[in-house]
């Protein structure tokens, strides 16, 4: 009993550090002292060393966990979805939703040790992975011009990012840049793909 | 909710199971043909050419990345060791 009552104890501490990460990464950046996470979580700065013996640790995890959450709810909406317009207002749908965090992660991914990276990258081929598969059908029926995939895929993610990375040119308050321009982004970048007479209407 | 051994993929439909069959613990993308999952090798081959054609990445470092990848899954830690 015990036993069990420190285990939870233990995993509700992680989860409480990699929460309390997740908003101070979103708000400071990704070079914030692990000091400042332990004071924000409550935690002391040796338990934070206890459950990740180092920063590239926690962010690995962190990164981890935000890619199976984002994985899992794209994984759901794109099993639903048959055209890429509807998946990619899926894919808006979800980062609007991580929006802090995700823009923060784009604008200092490179700064980033190989490791988070990689793990970026691997989130990234999960919307891929569903992007492909639609877009290939598409492309089978005539609707969206035969380009290769991944200029398709990273025209797409070039567009979304631009906005993101540049949010103080283009909105003045706190608002969400997904929310003000996604109508905008989604029909400008279906315009630039789909062909111009469609095959089956 | 099942996750792919190979490759870590939600597995919710039967469509998604190696050979539509639900017993199995992996998906279809890591199957053969023939229902057997797939090796290390092949498994490693697969992903890199997923991420050169789907996100145009240089083929050499999709390599690392599947390997980054592979690693953290139950089928393959023992390849890492």
């Amino acid at each position: 009993m015990k036993v069990n009552t420190r285990k939870i104890q233990k995993l509700n501490t992680r989860k409480k550090i990699i929460e309390t990460a997740y908003k101070v990464f979103s708000e400071k950046g990704f070079s914030v002292p692990s000091s400042i996470i332990a004071k924000e979580a409550g935690v002391s700065h040796g338990s934070i060393f206890a459950h990740f013996p180092t920063i590239n640790d926690l962010l690995v995890s962190l990164l981890s966990d935000f890619g199976d959450k984002m994985g899992a709810r794209l994984h759901v909406l794109a099993k639903k979805t048959d055209s890429v317009e509807n998946l990619l207002k899926e894919h808006l749908k979800v980062l609007k939703e991580y929006e802090t965090f995700y823009s923060r992660l784009i604008s200092e991914i490179n700064i980033l040790p190989d490791e988070a990276k990689n793990t970026f990258a691997i989130i990234q081929s999960t919307v891929a992975f569903h992007f492909a598969s639609v877009i290939e059908c598409e492309i089978e029926k005539g609707t969206v011009k035969k380009l290769p995939i991944h200029m398709l895929f990273n025209t797409w993610l070039g567009l979304v990012h631009y906005y993101l990375l540049n949010k103080d040119f283009f909105s003045e308050s706190n608002e969400s840049v997904i929310e003000r321009y996604s109508s905008e982004l989604l029909s400008t970048y279906l315009n630039l793909i789909k062909n111009e007479r469609r095959v089956y209407e | 909710m099942k996750t792919c051994i190979a490759c870590g993929m939600p597995m919710e439909d039967i469509a998604d199971f190696a050979a539509n069959d639900p017993s199995k613990d992996y998906c279809i993308y890591c199957s053969r043909p023939d229902g057997e999952m797939q090796s290390f090798e092949e498994k490693k081959e697969s992903f890199t050419k997923f991420l050169v054609m789907t996100q145009g990445f240089d083929e050499n470092v999709a390599r690392k990345i599947a390997e980054g990848m592979m690693r953290k899954l139950p089928s393959w830690e023992k390849y890492f060791d």
